[in-house]
């Protein structure tokens, strides 16, 4: 191949035809690459308008999809040079952190992850229509790898949102259902919300792995924030507390009020085995005392 | 092409008046679809298709059986070798036991005769239960075409006839594929015969694990099988304890009241993904389902919680028995989405 | 049976530690019983400690056949802690629909002697019923 042929690529690769198709094929990514890095300014700009042409990435100002769109432009280009997405990954999960809690969704990233390969495509088939054979060949090289490039995008993209809201949830639970050591061997489970199968499950799991962690001998779990406790609440509670005292903690359930109580017998829950004390801190002085702590109060009021 | 799909078809349909109306069927649809199978690929389509509609064929005939019983499929366990061991031709299987390794043999022997559980060999072997089922799964299917061969007092024509053999007796269909299993059936008369009693065992594969049930060590056995297919798909550990006391209670009762049975361990795709346990054994069967699933049942030293209990652990649960007969305990638990 | 050994019974001033190594069947467990039972009679012992922690799986034979040797020791004077338990194993146990009242239990062998100890103290006062 003629090395100081280096600008008329047609011509170049028209007199190789009989140098082995392998060869060829090795230098056309090659060239299409410094196709796209010489005329990055115009292409990207072709990008940018079919972005705005489709009302996508609307959340973003012109200074930021300027910036971005050349980030990504960039590294669209070196994936296509070296075949390695890793670089694009990265960048598209961080930009995807970005741009995600700015309410960006997943088919306007992919739409434009696809109009770059359409501009580039069609910039391409510009280049090249004079050579249908090669037009030919340079599409099959780059098709493969922007479909790579593209898909790459969309999964980082995907995975990361997937992430941000698995890790908003799991903040939400922990917020909702913190277990708090109060002293050596004395937890608090102050439950607030709705008190669902899934959620109490969790719930138990945390307890139980907070007894382990604290070697908490008694646990108290403070329901006044649980609205509606009912029949299937009574039994996730008593479900949590067989389960605490099977680690060796006595349970004390708090904020139960008579009345509830008193319903929940009628129909069939079986309290006996709740150690249930109406408020919290007659709980917590029922803990201590089962602790082996004595109480004293500063005032002489009567005791829960 | 005729010829294949009515030899595919005879070989598995007896009578000849049913067999030509499949024919005709596979034919009809093969001429349908013509146009949309590439050149070269009739032929494999043919098979296919052929295999399908007698498939479909013997799943309207099962599911009109079960109707008229009203109870889920309930014959006897179906041991891994039953289909092979059942023909009792002693000298074919002496033969077909001489041509495994030393190794392979006694192990075999060790678990199938003197009931040795696969973890006692495991621990003699240095190795794992898990590695010692799976070693055990090859010699059967090793096993199982030598005994084929033995039988029939042949020798395979070709070199190609044992590997191809030996992949359908695994049910391995990577290994089918990779040996090119089809065509080489259509161009060998002794292996298209030979491959009729391996296929028909249907599906052997590594997302399911099949645990035969006699004596105590198997609940465990089982239990642990259950466990750690169930953690390839990511059940929380919480998940994985609960599938594994199920498996526990409901294999007990196989020990307890049936003898012997047979557990089958599977992982599901479809509609989402799970694990399904089927438990089945061809004991006395439960009187009263209603009554075992009732709190507080208990007919041995327990706590009355083996079918209600193990029903609570899983998200589904169902109970088939037929007095004299067997039962089988079919659950499963899902992993929640996400 | 080969391989290492399945469960220990280590004495302990007047307490007896069981250890439970590895997954149990039940011949094995009711073999643990006789063993634990024979030993609790044999030594005169006190109190015992069940450590659990090796058991992945804790279900309703296995269950039944701790509260039996828990009975058992107590018909010979001996007070009974199961230790050990892990918390998926609880939780599968509840839900499986074991109450809590057939064991007796503590977190750890270290609160599990402790109880023991408790126990011990308690019926030295001179209350020897449960």
């Amino acid at each position: 191949m003629n090395d100081e042929d280096d600008e008329v690529a047609g011509v170049t690769f028209g007199g190789a035809t009989d140098q082995g198709r392998q060869t060829d094929d090795d230098e056309l990514l090659p060239q299409l690459v410094s196709h796209l890095r010489e005329h990055r300014n115009r292409l990207r700009q072709q990008w940018v308008s079919r972005i705005q042409g489709a009302h996508l990435l609307q959340a973003m100002t012109s200074q930021e999809m300027a910036a971005e769109t050349t980030s990504v432009y960039d590294n669209y280009v070196e994936v296509l040079e070296t075949g390695s997405v890793g670089a694009l990954r990265d960048y598209a999960r961080d930009l995807s952190e970005r741009i995600i809690p700015r309410g960006v969704e997943t088919q306007e990233v992919v739409g434009i992850v696809l109009l770059l390969r359409d501009v580039l495509a069609r910039s391409l088939f510009e280049k090249y229509q004079r050579d249908l054979p090669l037009l030919n060949r340079v599409l099959d090289a780059y098709e493969p790898a922007a479909n790579r490039i593209a898909n790459t995008v969309a999964v980082s993209f995907v995975d990361e949102r997937e992430r941000v809201i698995r890790q908003q949830q799991d903040s939400i639970r922990e917020l909702s259902t913190p277990v708090l050591r109060v002293r050596e061997r004395l937890l608090i489970l102050p439950i607030i919300g709705v008190l669902d199968t899934e959620r109490a499950r969790q719930l138990t799991e945390q307890l139980l792995s907070g007894i382990r962690a604290h070697r908490a001998r008694v646990v108290v779990i403070d329901i006044t924030g649980v609205p509606d406790v009912d029949e299937a609440v009574a039994n996730h509670l008593v479900q949590t507390v067989d389960a605490s005292r099977l680690m060796g903690a006595s349970v004390i359930i708090t904020g139960l009020s008579p009345e509830i109580a008193q319903t929940l017998v009628t129909i069939g829950v079986d309290l006996s085995r709740m150690d249930t004390i109406g408020d919290l801190q007659g709980g917590l002085e029922e803990a201590e005392r089962l602790l082996g702590f004595s109480v004293t109060r500063d005032s002489e009021a009567a005791g829960p | 092409m005729i010829p294949i799909v009515r030899r595919i078809v005879a070989a598995r349909v007896p009578d000849r008046a049913t067999a030509d109306d499949l024919v005709q069927e596979t034919l009809a649809r093969v001429l349908a679809a013509v146009e949309r199978i590439e050149p070269g690929m009739v032929e494999p389509y043919a098979i296919v298709t052929a295999r399908n509609v007698v498939a479909t064929m013997w799943r309207d005939q099962d599911r009109q059986r079960r109707h008229q019983h009203r109870v889920v499929d309930l014959r006897p366990p179906e041991l891994p070798d039953e289909d092979v061991l059942a023909q009792e031709d002693r000298h074919a299987m002496a033969e077909a036991l001489t041509r495994l390794s030393e190794r392979e043999r006694d192990t075999l022997l060790a678990h199938e005769v003197s009931g040795q559980d696969t973890h006692s060999l495991a621990a003699e072997l240095g190795s794992t239960a898990g590695a010692v089922a799976a070693q055990l799964n090859r010699t059967r299917a090793r096993l199982r075409v030598e005994y084929l061969l033995a039988a029939d007092r042949v020798e395979p024509p070709t070199e190609r006839c044992r590997p191809v053999l030996l992949a359908l007796s695994s049910g391995d269909r990577r290994r089918q594929r990779e040996v090119d299993a089809a065509r080489h059936l259509l161009e060998c008369e002794l292996c298209a015969r030979l491959s009729e009693p391996l296929m028909g065992r249907g599906r052997s594969r590594d997302d399911e694990v099949r645990v035969a049930v006699r004596v105590d060590a198997d609940v465990v056995a089982a239990r642990q099988a259950a466990r750690e297919l169930a953690a390839r798909l990511g059940f929380a550990s919480t998940d994985l304890t609960e599938v594994a006391t199920a498996v526990s209670e409901i294999v007990r009762n196989i020990v307890r009241f049936a003898d012997a049975g047979e557990v089958l361990v599977e992982l599901l795709d479809s509609p989402r993904r799970g694990i399904r346990i089927t438990a089945r054994d061809s004991g006395p069967g439960i009187p009263d389902v209603q009554e075992a699933l009732r709190e507080g049942y208990s007919t041995y030293r327990g706590l009355g919680l083996g079918l209600p209990g193990a029903r609570r652990l899983m998200d589904e649960f169902a109970v088939a028995s037929e007095p004299g007969r067997g039962t089988t305990v079919t659950m499963t638990k899902w992993r929640e989405a996400g | 049976m080969p391989g290492p050994r399945l469960f220990s019974i280590l004495r302990q001033g007047s307490c007896l530690i069981a250890s439970i190594h590895t997954a149990l069947d039940d011949s094995q467990l009711l073999r643990f019983q006789q063993d634990l039972v024979e030993t609790i009679g044999r030594d005169r012992a006190r109190g015992v400690v069940i450590d659990v922690a090796a058991l992945d799986v804790l279900d309703s034979f296995a269950t039944s056949t701790l509260r039996d040797i828990g009975e058992m020791a107590r018909l010979r004077g001996a007070a009974t802690v199961v230790v050990g338990i892990q918390p998926e194993v609880a939780i599968a146990m509840v839900r499986l629909g074991l109450r809590t009242g057939v064991l007796e239990t503590a977190l750890d062998l270290e609160e599990g002697l402790a109880r023991v100890d408790g126990r011990l103290a308690g019926a030295a006062d001179g209350r020897r019923d449960r």
